[in-house]
């Protein structure tokens, strides 16, 4: 009850809702391989996805567009951008990717959104913290439960 | 009552030497149509088209097939079929493509459709249409 009284007094409350703000969907994934000494280029990790995409939903498939827009070659860390209709499509075809140069790998999805995660400065506009932008900032994957 | 629905595609195939279309067998268009859907839509594709599909009927005189897919993605592998550019039977590959003329729920209606396109549709196959159709 403590807690409740002090979100009233700290801030006010007001919900926004929106709908369809963004035609594109985010996804953070990080590629986990069973060498971790292998190092991916950009432009190799792009093919690497397409080709999953091809194996799982053919030609169709492979034309879904799809943009890497950060890459951390070091931690394997990719920022994917993808139109909204196309993210089931996205999303499975790496969850099935199991083998990269026949060795065993994983893609691990570390967060997903509708705005970009990029764009911060919708965060300091708003005095009072809407539940649909906390999510970006907040990994809930992340969270641990005692 | 849970009924299992299914579509049915009247196609017609089309070859440019009409001798080769009397080697054609339904075996051999049943995996020439799940290749280009495996090539298309790749192995969701090839999963969906291994489920109550079939070429019900074939027709080799005149080149008509009846294709039978299932109700929620007939539209799917309906769009692999224009990837079709060759049969291949009996050790030849023939280039065709396949024309589909009639969607119908049941296979009566596949069929009445098919009596009706045999004058209005399909090119003509003997030289008694062909006269008719100069005239």
């Amino acid at each position: 009850m403590k807690q409740v009284e002090e979100k009233e007094e700290a801030s006010v409350y007001q919900r926004v809702v929106l709908k369809n703000a963004s035609p594109y969907h985010y996804l953070k994934v990080r590629l986990v391989l069973e060498d971790e000494s292998t190092r991916l280029s950009a432009v190799e990790l792009k093919y690497f996805i397409i080709t999953g995409l091809k194996s799982l939903y053919g030609e169709v498939g492979a034309a879904v567009n799809f943009d890497v827009l950060k890459y951390d070659e070091d931690t394997l860390t990719a920022l994917l951008r993808v139109y909204s209709r196309s993210l089931v499509k996205l999303w499975s075809s790496l969850t099935l990717l199991g083998s990269y140069q026949n060795k065993a790998c994983a893609f691990r999805v570390l967060q997903v959104s509708r705005l970009d995660p990029r764009s911060s400065l919708i965060i300091r506009i708003f005095s009072e913290v809407s539940p649909f932008l906390l999510a970006l900032t907040g990994n809930s994957r992340d969270l641990h439960l005692d | 009552m849970v009924r299992l629905k299914s579509r049915y595609l009247l196609c017609e195939v089309n070859v440019s030497d009409r001798s080769q279309l009397l080697l054609l067998d339904d075996r051999a268009i049943m995996v020439a149509v799940k290749a280009a859907v495996a090539r298309t839509h790749g192995d969701y594709g090839a999963a969906m088209c291994s489920i109550r599909f079939c070429v019900k009927y074939l027709n080799a005189h005149t080149g008509i097939v009846f294709l039978r897919f299932p109700k929620r993605c007939y539209k799917l592998l309906w769009s692999a079929l224009p990837f079709i550019t060759s049969i291949e039977t009996r050790g030849q590959k023939i280039p065709c493509f396949l024309n589909c003329l009639h969607v119908g729920v049941k296979l009566r209606v596949c069929t009445k459709a098919q009596y009706k396109g045999n004058t209005n549709y399909l090119q003509p196959k003997t030289n008694k249409q062909l006269k008719k159709h100069e005239v």
